[in-house]
Parts: structure tokens; C-alpha cells; sequence
């Protein structure tokens, strides 16, 4: 079976700064990987290459088998890859379910009308939002919020799903709730792309896991092996914990 | 209300406004027609610049070269051809201004569209100077008052329409996004770029057709009069003022506009930049949203 996502020699320079230096690394299909390291790794840098959100300097980014490394975000976002952004970014003058509709409109399949509005409904029963489309985003909780994001970016009908960092910021019963969503996506067989800092949630997500540090993929394997390697622990603690 | 008693009800308001002229003196024709004359442009201005957020300043560049257009083709071609060549000058221009500007975001657009109208209004004279050696133009046309409002009472019919129709289709939504968050709205699908010059060249289209049926009113057109900055800072205190996020806010905003500052100009002839200046202030800071949208908050307070 083909890859879904595959990334070979990605590179990022900003200035002098290379912040992302020959990255590789592919997904299958229905797989849920976390991409770890420390702040300044380049894992977001690596999700905003994927999605289109800035153009690479350097290697190719496949989806399903087509090339998607020269593609604006919003042809990205018609290949199906849909994401979240690290901070939620609900669209205000839009109500919930309008957010939510925007993606039906100008996802993969293009839906208007009646149609679009019933499966909006669904995406948002999906998260836990159900019956509350016609309110402001503004009066949305943070973990709501973060629900409507991942309505958004489901609404685009995605094969392949960037999630950064949408489980940050919540406690610990709101966590329970988010892993489950994600569980449940996995279940549906969707290929998840996964930056987190919560361990907890890598260990119940990820089947694997690849970790960053200093723009460069330090290691890479099954998530128990991997986060226990003397290499992984010195680039989040240093050296004294190695 | 329903979509089938609105229309009914702007229908029969439009045929009161179509048949007004043929039963009230002449004066009161041309309020009306410099009435609707800036409901067309609010409206239109709005229909760009109020979901994006896209200030434009360029608003008498369009208006003054479909005025201009008029004046240099009327006697070369049909009435309808010149409005037709004006409407694809305008088009035409809003592309090449779209394209190298919506890159542009917040104050460094609205800089450049004022910059804009004031070279296109050089540019014209520099031509008219160096070129054509004239400087102003006639426009004859068998046109009275009331047959130019009857022309900007369809366009302003037409442009009401459109903006209805954009606010119910996705294009309106996606509209609404790239105001919110250019992005995000990228990042869901929409193609940004492609929407707001769209949209943009659809605005400034019908802003020069404005320009272009108001001509024959002047007879006489130079470019400082036809490119007067006032109109576009009078469109967008207007759209303001009503709310420009809404189908009727550009209208609500131009009609007690237009005649205040028609007395104004009458009354005060002196003191009326200083006067609309401090109206444009006021407008900003009591009703950052419009009228419309305070009613509703009222409204809305009153409930609660």
C-alpha cells in the first residue's frame, strides 16, 4: 500500500537560521503519529510545509501519492490535508456553525445548501457540539473552541489530518475527552499527523513516533522505545538526565 | 421576514422611486438622483470593503474614470457602447490595481488606494495637458435629470441585487473569513486571492458605472471635479455610518448622509470639509459597526 503522507529532504533556511535540515519520514495509511522535540525543533515549521502555509526551500511532500510540495494552502487543503493551528483560530464574525460550513464549501467535495448544512450538524455532534451552531463563537469555551477547530478542519473531508497542538491547554478531564475524539477518528481510519507536548496523550495516540530537535529527525520508531532512548531524553532535559 | 415579502416590498419601493420624478419639481429629481447615486457606491464600496476589511480610498479613481470615459467617447459611439467601454475600462483598471495590491494589508492598502485616485487624477490631467491639449471636456447628451436618476435607480437596483445574492452564496461566507482570518480561511479551502480580486474588480466595475451615468449631469467635466477626494471619503463615511457588513447598512447610511450634507454644502459652504471631518470621527468612535448593528444591540439589550 502506497504512503499516505511522505516527506523526503525537506529543508527550511530563515536567514541564517536552518530550521528545518533534511527531514524524511512517511506515514500509512489510518496511522496516528506524533512529531515530538523541543520548542524550536522545527515541527511546526515541518506541519506549516505540509499544509502550504510556507513554501519549502528544498525537498518534496507527497499526499496520496501527489506532489504537493509547490501547492498553495487552499489546493492543499482540496488534496485532502486538513489541520489545526497551534493557537485556536475560530472565525468570529462567523457563527458556529458558519465556521464549520466554510470548510464544507470549499473542501474536497464542495457542498452547498440543505446538504451542507445537515452534514455541518453532524461534524459538529462529531465533536460535541451539537445544537449549538447558531451561537457566537465568542461565547465558546477553550475546550469548545478547540472542538470547533477540529469540526473545521473535518469539514474539509480530510484523508490525511494535522493536529498541532490541539490538545495543549486543557485539564486533565477535557485531555480524557480530546484523546478520546481523536481515538474515534483513528477508528474511522483517518492518518493522523500528531505534534504534542503532553506525553500522556502520545502514549495513548501514537502508535509511533518521530522526534525532532535542532531542525534535524533524531529518532524514530514505536512510541514506548522511542521516548525512553538516551538521545530523545537529552534533547528535552539535557545532558545531566541522559 | 420572508425572502418573497422583502422582494415584493423592494419591488413596489422601487416603482414609488421610479415614478417619483414625474410628479415632484425638478429639484427634489436631482436630490434623489445624487441620493441614489451614493447608495450604488456605498453599496458597492461595502460589498468589497465591508466583509474583507479593505479599506478603500479608491473609490473616485473608478467613479472619475467612468465620468471621463463619457466625456472623451460620447460623440464617438453610442450612448450604451460608452457605457459599455467605461464598465470594461473599470474592469479592467481593477485588475491591474487588485493584482498588485491586495497583497497589501491594513493601513498600507488604504494609502495606496488614496495615492491611487490622486495619480490616476494627474495622470488625466498630465494627458489632457500634454497630449490632447484640453483641459476639461463637454458632455452633451439628451439627457434631463430624471432620465440619468431612472439609469442609477436600475444600477442601484442591480447592485442591491448582487449583494443579496453574494451574501446567501458561499462566495459571501468566504468573504466574511478572509475578513476574519486570511489563513484560516486559506488553510479551509478558499482561494483568497482569487475571491478578493473578484470581488474587488465587481465593486470598482460598478463604482465607474456610477461615474459614467452621473456625466451628462455635469456638461462640463475637468479632472478636479470628477476626481474629488470628497467622493471617496463621503462613500465610506456612508457604508459606516449604516454598517457595511450588511445588505441595507450602505443605504441606511447614505440616505440622511446625502442630505445633510447637501444642506451643509448649501448652508455652510466654507465650513464643510472641517464638518465632515468631525462627522467621520464622531461615526467612527460612537458606531464602530453602523447603525444597523447598534439597533440590534439595543434591541437585543432591551430583551435581556
Amino acid at each position: 500500500m502506497s504512503a499516505q503522507l511522505e516527506i523526503a529532504n525537506l529543508h527550511k533556511r530563515f536567514g541564517g537560521l536552518v530550521a528545518v535540515n533534511d527531514v524524511s519520514f512517511t506515514l500509512r495509511p489510518g496511522e496516528v503519529v506524533g512529531l515530538l522535540g523541543p520548542n524550536g525543533s522545527g515541527k511546526t515549521t515541518v506541519m506549516n510545509m505540509i499544509s502550504g502555509a510556507l513554501p519549502s526551500d528544498g525537498g518534496r511532500v507527497r499526499v496520496g501519492g501527489v506532489d504537493i510540495t509547490r501547492m498553495k494552502p487552499h489546493r492543499v487543503a482540496r488534496q485532502g490535508v486538513a489541520r489545526t493551528f497551534q493557537l485556536v483560530r475560530p472565525l468570529p464574525t462567523l457563527s458556529v456553525a458558519e465556521n464549520v460550513l466554510l470548510s464544507l464549501a470549499f473542501g474536497r467535495r464542495r457542498h452547498w445548501g440543505r446538504e451542507a448544512r445537515d452534514l455541518a450538524e453532524e461534524k459538529l455532534a462529531f465533536v460535541g457540539l451539537a445544537g449549538r451552531g447558531e451561537e457566537q463563537v465568542g461565547n465558546l469555551t477553550y475546550i469548545d473552541q478547540k472542538r470547533l477547530e477540529m469540526a473545521r478542519a473535518l469539514a474539509s473531508e480530510p484523508e490525511l489530518l494535522l493536529l498541532d497542538e490541539w490538545l495543549a491547554g486543557l485539564n486533565p478531564s477535557e485531555l480524557r475527552i480530546g484523546i478520546d475524539l481523536v481515538q474515534h477518528l483513528q477508528g474511522q481510519g483517518m492518518t493522523v499527523l500528531l505534534v504534542e507536548h503532553i506525553m500522556e496523550a502520545v502514549r495513548a495516540l501514537c502508535s509511533r513516533c518521530i522526534v525532532m530537535s535542532a531542525g534535524e529527525v533524531i529518532a524514530e520508531g514505536e512510541s514506548g522505545e522511542v521516548l525512553q532512548r538516551p538521545a530523545v531524553i537529552k534533547a528535552y532535559l539535557g545532558d545531566d538526565h541522559a | 421576514m420572508k425572502v418573497q415579502t422583502a422582494f415584493v416590498l423592494a419591488a413596489a419601493a422601487l416603482v414609488v422611486l421610479a415614478l417619483a420624478p414625474l410628479f415632484i419639481p425638478d429639484y427634489w429629481t436631482g436630490v434623489l438622483l445624487g441620493m441614489t447615486g451614493y447608495v450604488t457606491l456605498a453599496t458597492a464600496w461595502a460589498m468589497f470593503s465591508g466583509p474583507t476589511r479593505y479599506v478603500s480610498l479608491a473609490t473616485v479613481a473608478f467613479f472619475g474614470v467612468g465620468a471621463y470615459t463619457v466625456a472623451v467617447l460620447n460623440e464617438a459611439m453610442p450612448y450604451p457602447l460608452v457605457l459599455l467601454c467605461a464598465a470594461g475600462i473599470g474592469m479592467a483598471l481593477a485588475l491591474v490595481v487588485g493584482l498588485s495590491t491586495l497583497r497589501l494589508a491594513g493601513v498600507y492598502f488604504v494609502i495606496f488606494t488614496f495615492g491611487l485616485a490622486e495619480l490616476v487624477r494627474q495622470l488625466v490631467s498630465w494627458w489632457e495637458v500634454n497630449v490632447t491639449y484640453t483641459m476639461g471636456r463637454y458632455v452633451f447628451l439628451p439627457f434631463e435629470g430624471r432620465h440619468i436618476y431612472w439609469q442609477l435607480l436600475a444600477l442601484a437596483a442591480v447592485t442591491l441585487l448582487i449583494s443579496w445574492a453574494i451574501g446567501r452564496s458561499r462566495l459571501g461566507l468566504a468573504l466574511k473569513a478572509v475578513g476574519d482570518d486570511e489563513t484560516v480561511a486559506a488553510h479551509a479551502g478558499v482561494d483568497v486571492t482569487r475571491i478578493k480580486l473578484l470581488l474587488f474588480v465587481i465593486s470598482a466595475t460598478i463604482i465607474t458605472l456610477v461615474g459614467a451615468i452621473q456625466a451628462p449631469r455635469w456638461t462640463y467635466i475637468e479632472p478636479s471635479i470628477v476626481f474629488n477626494p470628497t467622493v471617496s471619503f463621503m462613500t465610506l463615511i456612508m457604508a459606516l455610518l449604516g454598517g457595511a457588513m450588511r445588505l441595507w447598512g450602505p443605504l441606511v447610511g447614505a440616505v440622511p448622509l446625502f442630505l445633510l450634507f447637501e444642506w451643509l454644502s448649501v448652508s455652510f459652504p466654507d465650513h464643510f470639509s472641517i464638518i465632515l471631518g468631525l462627522l467621520f470621527i464622531l461615526i467612527v468612535f460612537v458606531m464602530p459597526n453602523g447603525v444597523l448593528a447598534r439597533l440590534e444591540d439595543l434591541r437585543k439589550g432591551g430583551r435581556a
